[in-house]
């Protein structure tokens, strides 16, 4: 059986930045509660298509689909490694002298 | 020190223009990402969780005060104050943005360092002892051999496309710290009727095969080495597999073939190749070696009625000076191990303001010079026991004067989830719990001698198979588990770690490490009896009932 479809936002990393970005209506954002929620099959295809012409474009680099759970209808990433990446900095206080 | 001649510095400054000129053309649209990315490989830049990342080679982890200032001011002017050392005895910069690269390579070259052969299917940074120079028994100064095997693979033609990575480690010395076994090559220098050769182990490494290493020849002549290792490596590359990366390395090599068929065959290719040819001109060698004269040293009183004095009236530092110093060759004088793993700290980070007071600090007492150690931690090779007090005071001002080399909260730990796009679990804030638990130096010192290594996926660069304790932090199902292992060993008695059975959370870990740490305690025979020594007499079997029985 198919799995079923999960609501996915457009991810990939800036190219001149290197930053995680998110694909928003208005372009790329660092911010993933900006993102364009895909909730249909069909409409993370037109969203990946949306990606690679950015990338064609040399806006980004290597974007991929990022499933999301659902919070008032703002995306949060589902696993831990998108939380962290979507978080753009490591979960502890770094570059600090401890 | 070695110091670039003019062939190098033609080289690098050529690599850095050729690479800026790369970068332009990315930018501008003329080079497609896949075009771009073997590219950047080839200069050290990776795309990692967050941003780029470019790692910087440290060869044979020796750096002069000048280079650590200049790797102090890329890390303040180009990314975010902070760089990190890693196991490799390399540095990474964790936030460069790609149009400032081509500056901060060429900064680099001012200084005599690049990131060429930082990544890829090629020969890396050449990684050598620490203590190089200093350690009493050491037979010569290993990375004079170090060096020269760094200038026959810079860009070597047949060896720049191998099957996968190849990573060589040279000690001088019988007692490991390079962690040589588990390297595709490991060269030890030896004596043998009064004549310097080399040992050459083959096949060892970590990553999800872990293998330690197995003897290739027990003596290579010394103007024999180069063709030899020409010869082991001309084997494996026309064996290798490029079918699939999981079976490409030298280790699989050698122990699907056997090491005697394997051994056969470089006998053989060694036997009919133009070793002349290979071999570096004796006038070379000589040049290289000139760079590593011994710095001069006086002899100096081994005791230092001051460093007595300061010992009895501050406690700490007596702590720090027994913990933290190694025996020097020359009387008076120690190595000193700078600890990058202060309670609370990420294994192996140092901000700007730290590397220039360590550059500083290297510069007045230790005759300009510092090693980065595998166990990401910074040595000062040259330091006069009289100095100490000083150089500690120095070091306490800005963080940086744990007493823990070799003890519990020294640990090895990759960057794990936090930075690492191939990570499958956190590792640094898994590292931080487990320092803060022991924080206690009293605690630590009653503990004794014991490394955790800790890796946040299988391909192992926080070196978890070798650690006494060692944590491999995978995916279950979208939740981080933690597998543990017990009684690695990565020094001359190489062994690997034993899993102690199922995995454990995230939060789970610092309690699993104590109990593993209060078993050892209760069941070791005496204070003098390490936990590697009590693991080894014991086995599994205590520490297995201690963390699963109750469940």
């Amino acid at each position: 059986m198919a799995k079923a479809f999960e609501p996915a936002v457009i991810t990939a990393n800036d190219l001149v930045e290197g930053t995680a970005v998110f694909l928003t209506p208005e372009g790329w954002s660092a911010d993933v509660s900006k993102a364009m929620v895909a909730l249909t099959p069909e409409q993370a295809e037109e969203f990946d298509a949306l990606g690679q012409r950015h990338v064609q474009e040399n806006v980004v680099v290597e974007p991929y689909r990022v499933v999301v759970l659902l919070d008032s209808g703002k995306p949060v990433p589902k696993l831990r490694r998108e939380q962290i990446r979507a978080a753009g900095a490591p979960t502890f206080a770094y570059g600090k002298a401890a | 020190m070695y110091r670039y001649d003019e062939f190098d510095h033609k080289f690098v400054a050529e690599r850095a223009a050729e690479f800026r000129d790369q970068v332009r053309r990315r930018l501008a649209g003329h080079l497609t990402e896949a075009e771009f990315k073997p590219l950047r490989l080839m200069n050290g830049l990776y795309l990692q969780l967050h941003a780029y990342m470019l790692r910087v080679a440290i060869p044979y982890g020796t750096l002069g005060s000048r280079q650590m200032r200049q790797l102090a001011m890329i890390a303040e002017k180009w990314d975010r104050g902070y760089g990190h050392f890693t196991t490799r005895q390399n540095i990474q910069f964790n936030w460069p943005k790609l149009k400032d690269v081509p500056d901060i390579i060429d900064a680099l070259a001012e200084v005599e360092m690049h990131a060429i052969q930082t990544s890829g299917n090629c020969i890396r940074n050449t990684t050598s002892d620490p203590f190089s120079a200093v350690a009493p028994e050491e037979v010569e100064d290993p990375r004079i051999t170090a060096e020269l095997i760094r200038q026959w693979s810079s860009l070597h033609p047949e060896f720049t496309f191998l099957g996968r990575k190849f990573k060589i480690a040279v000690t001088g010395s019988e007692e490991d710290r390079t962690a040589l076994k588990l390297h595709d090559i490991g060269v030890q220098v030896v004596k043998r009727d009064g004549e310097v050769g080399y040992r050459v182990m083959v096949g060892g490494g970590m990553g999800r095969t872990p293998m330690i290493a197995k003897e290739l020849r027990d003596f290579v002549p010394r103007q024999e080495l180069l063709p030899y290792l020409e010869a082991a490596l001309r084997v494996y590359n026309l064996h290798g597999r490029r079918d699939n990366k999981y079976k490409a390395r030298i280790k699989i090599l050698v122990h699907e073939l056997g090491i005697d068929a394997y051994r056969e065959q470089v006998e053989a290719e060694f036997a009919s190749m133009d070793r002349e040819a290979i071999a570096a001109p004796a006038e070379e060698v000589e040049r290289i070696r000139a760079y590593f004269q011994p710095p001069k040293l006086s002899e100096r009183a081994s005791e230092s009625p001051l460093i007595e004095r300061m010992k009895s009236a501050d406690p700490s530092f007596a702590k720090w000076i027994e913990r933290n110093t190694f025996p020097h060759k020359i009387p008076g004088y120690v190595a000193a191990t700078v600890s990058l793993k202060p309670i609370g700290g990420a294994p192996g980070d140092a901000t700007a303001e730290q590397m220039r007071v360590i550059a500083d600090l290297a510069e007045i007492y230790s005759r300009d010079e510092m090693r980065v150690t595998h166990e990401q931690n910074i040595v000062l090779p040259h330091v006069a026991i009289d100095d100490l007090y000083r150089l500690y005071k120095g070091l306490s001002g800005i963080g940086l004067d744990a007493p823990n080399k070799g003890l519990v909260t020294d640990i090895i730990a990759c960057p794990g989830l936090d930075y690492c796009a191939l990570a499958t679990a956190r590792s640094i804030p898994v590292a931080q719990r487990i320092a803060e638990r022991f924080a206690d130096n009293d605690r630590q010192a009653a503990i004794g001698p014991l490394q955790i290594k800790i890796s946040g996926c299988i391909n192992a660069c926080g070196h978890h198979h070798v650690g006494h304790i060692g944590i491999l932090g995978l995916d279950k199902a979208g939740v981080e588990s933690y597998q543990i292992t017990l009684g690695g060993d990565a020094t001359e008695t190489a062994a690997l770690g034993e899993r102690t059975g199922p995995g454990f959370s995230y939060d789970e870990v610092p309690e699993v490490i104590e109990t593993i740490i209060d078993t050892y305690l209760d069941l070791r025979e005496h204070p003098r009896e390490t936990f590697l020594q009590a693991y080894r007499r014991t086995g599994m079997a205590p520490f297995k009932e201690a963390l699963y029985a109750a469940a």
